[in-house]
């Protein structure tokens, strides 16, 4: 009799797991993303994004009625531990997998991804990522293919400038971003007159910019991160260029008007996705972050964030969990804000796992942000 | 040795081998992975063993020569060179490379020689980063195919793996011989005392170049394998990091020792990824775990080992004193 009852409990505990299994067990994703070495900044902005974004879906009942459980793994910012820790997530059957920030990380870890079939969300920015026709890879952000023609355009249409000094951080964002706009340049018929590469973390730009000086190009475009960037501004004031400076994100950033003062004045910039856009519910973002830990995001936290309600958004679409049909659901997806508010801005993913949508140009006028253009969604 | 420890040695080898061979064939691709990166890092750990605990030259460029191996390999395999072929072309580049490097070791030593090879070290890194022409640069050389074996693919994670072992099997087995030729003990001689050495007609000069360059092609030989391992090689994994991670194996494991990049590596790239449970503590307690360790044993975890064995062998050996002085005192 005794064994009878305990059979019937068993399968009941049984039968009630599997059922669980079915309905409200956790939806797991992995992240693996450089949470320490030269990527620390990149990673950990990315990581604390992601997990806002879990903890405010799991407060109101999670996806689809589940909650999300996110693994963090550290790749050290080093393509060799990336290509493991992924492959020790993709071993854990994930779900979806979020990052490395990197290209170079991206680009050893994506062929196992797809392989596995597992839908890979990143954060890196080089051009041709997306360009090796992977079926299961997504941006967060613009590419340096779709961000850099803008940025083109804008000096030749509106500063009419006929020579440009290309300033550059060496390492792949920095040198993806000047081969893509030298191409443009090239192009448009605008000649290069001085083209600087710096190091990560340099704190001397007064040779480069004395190199600018003597060029005496009609427009100067830098593309270094944002502490650099600060550092080149204020070189650039004291030897009294006075030729337009233009850039991106990392030139018109909040963080670089902190740093660089006055300075900053009169720096002008594409914007794709800051925490400074002038969108009110990016603003509402910032907010939320800063209360939880303290310091304003880049935009790594600001694409976390977004890679965690892109998951909900198309699993919501297809109605059900499901990562084999995850990034065909993905690919041609416009995901509106007035169905998923924290998406922050309508955006579109093309078939290559591009994304489209709203840009800014903006000019620092007495230390603040003002956008001088917007940029609309190209669909 | 006695007959009985030799034996005993002998079993454990096999059983150790015989583990690295039937243990992995149920690891998943993350573990199988991780192994064959222990693997590849003994190796080049193994050569500056070489350099530094046998013939004493302290040197900061060993993740340079796995750089160069690294490139080599991805460079030729991707325009279509068997891997063995650039296996070949790499031990002539690193020899010929480290020789040269070997000259400012007869000139400087110890931290001297360390800023020196540091320097080379930071060269090679421009190089890979800034000979766009030659390393694809900072974007990094991407689908470094896997090679064939004999006939047999190793495109799959386990048949890489052993790829990766046999490698480290048959630079052991040149290791063991070579530490045991007469140049081994030209190198320690060298490392001992080198006016002795060369006042007992040992050719210092050469030995010295010599021990440079075998341990240089030792890091070439890692970093050819190093690069079908990941399928992608770009400057950021071969910068001073890789040097001085390099040199904490060869001393964490215990310098000198033939075993102790074996064990050194495995603290490097095992440890790391045991302690990953601690979450964002985990390089900090790595960290610590290898600071107490060095402070506890200066030489080692071989030189724990060592320290041991030494001391039985002492007590044993005033235990019989002791029994010969008794046994003389009572003959008197």
């Amino acid at each position: 009799m005794r064994s009878i009852v305990l059979a019937g409990l068993c399968s009941a505990v049984l039968l009630s797991g599997a059922a669980y299994a079915q309905s409200g067990a956790p939806i797991k994703i992995a992240n693996v993303a450089e949470l320490s070495g030269g990527g620390a900044t990149v990673g950990n902005n990315w990581k604390n994004g992601i997990d806002l974004a879990v903890e405010e879906i799991n407060a109101k009942g999670g996806i689809l009625g589940r909650k999300i459980e996110v693994s963090h793994a550290d790749s050290q910012s080093n393509p060799g531990v990336a290509r493991a820790q992924v492959q020790k997530a993709l071993d854990g059957e994930p779900y979806v997998l979020l990052g490395p920030g990197y290209s170079g990380s991206v680009k050893v870890t994506a062929p196992l991804a797809a392989e596995a079939g597992i839908t890979q969300i990143m954060g890196g920015e080089a051009a041709e990522l997306t360009q090796a026709g992977n079926k299961f890879l997504f941006r967060t952000s613009f590419g340096q293919q779709s961000s850099m023609p803008k940025v083109a355009k804008y000096i030749n249409d509106e500063l009419k400038a006929k020579s440009v000094a290309v300033v550059w951080v060496n390492n792949d964002f920095g040198r993806g971003g000047r081969d893509v706009i030298t191409k443009e340049f090239n192009r448009l018929g605008i000649k290069v007159a001085a083209d600087l590469s710096t190091e990560a973390g340099q704190a001397d730009f007064a040779a480069d910019v004395s190199k600018i000086k003597a060029a005496a190009p009609d427009a100067v475009f830098i593309y270094v991160n944002e502490e650099e960037s600060a550092r080149i501004l204020k070189e650039i004031k004291r030897q009294g260029v006075t030729a337009p400076l233009i850039g991106e994100t990392t030139l018109v950033g909040q963080k670089v008007i902190e740093l660089a003062g006055d300075a900053a004045n009169g720096a002008r910039g594409h914007v794709g996705l800051t925490t400074d856009a002038p969108v009110e519910a990016v603003k509402a973002f910032r907010d939320r972050f800063v209360k939880k830990y303290n310091y304003v995001p880049d935009h790594n936290g600001l694409k976390g964030y977004l890679a965690i309600y892109m998951v909900k958004a198309t699993t919501e679409k297809m109605g059900k969990v499901d990562s084999k049909a995850f990034a065909d659901t993905l690919h041609g997806l416009t995901i509106k804000t007035s169905t998923e508010p924290n998406i922050l801005m309508d955006v579109t993913f093309d078939q290559n796992g591009d994304i489209d949508r709203q840009g800014f140009l903006v000019e620092v006028v007495e230390g603040k942000q003002v956008v001088k253009q917007v940029l609309p969604k190209l669909n | 040795m006695s007959k009985h420890n030799r034996l005993l040695l002998v079993a454990l080898s096999i059983i150790v081998v015989a583990g690295l061979i039937i243990i992995p064939m149920n690891f998943n691709r993350y573990g199988l992975y991780i192994l064959s990166q222990w693997a590849v890092m003994t190796i080049a750990a193994m050569g500056l063993n070489l350099t530094l605990g046998y013939a004493g030259q302290v040197s900061l460029a060993q993740g340079a020569f796995v750089g160069i191996g690294a490139y080599g390999a991805a460079i030729l395999t991707t325009h279509g060179w068997p891997l063995i072929a650039a296996l070949g072309l790499v031990i002539v580049i690193c020899f010929v490379v480290g020789w040269l490097l070997g000259y400012p070791a007869l000139r400087v030593q110890h931290h001297y020689l360390a800023f020196v090879t540091l320097a080379f070290s930071t060269l090679m890194f421009l190089v890979f980063r800034n000979e766009s022409w030659l390393t694809n640069g900072i974007y990094g050389i991407s689908n470094i195919p896997r090679p064939e074996v004999f006939g047999f693919p190793t495109r799959k994670p386990l048949p890489f793996y052993y790829l990766c072992i046999g490698s480290l099997g048959l630079v052991t087995l040149a290791m063991w011989w070579l530490i045991r030729s007469p140049w081994g003990r030209a190198f320690m001689a060298l490392r001992e005392n080198p006016i002795r050495a060369q006042s007992l007609g040992i050719d210092t000069r050469r030995y010295t170049l010599m021990a440079f360059a075998i341990g240089s092609v030792l890091g070439g030989i890692a970093g050819v394998l190093y690069a079908p391992l990941t399928q992608y090689v770009d400057p950021v994994p071969f910068n001073l990091q890789l040097s001085l991670d390099l040199l904490m194996m060869v001393i964490v494991g215990g310098s000198g020792f033939m075993l102790g990049p074996f064990l050194g590596a495995m603290i490097a790239v095992l440890l790391p990824e045991w302690l990953r449970f601690a979450e964002g503590y985990y390089l900090m307690l790595y960290a610590a775990a290898v600071i107490v360790l060095l402070i506890y044993s200066p030489s080692g975890i071989l030189g724990i080992l060592d320290r041991y064995l030494s001391s039985r062998r002492t007590q044993a050996a005033s235990a019989l004193r002791a029994a010969a002085q008794s046994k003389l005192e009572a003959a008197q």
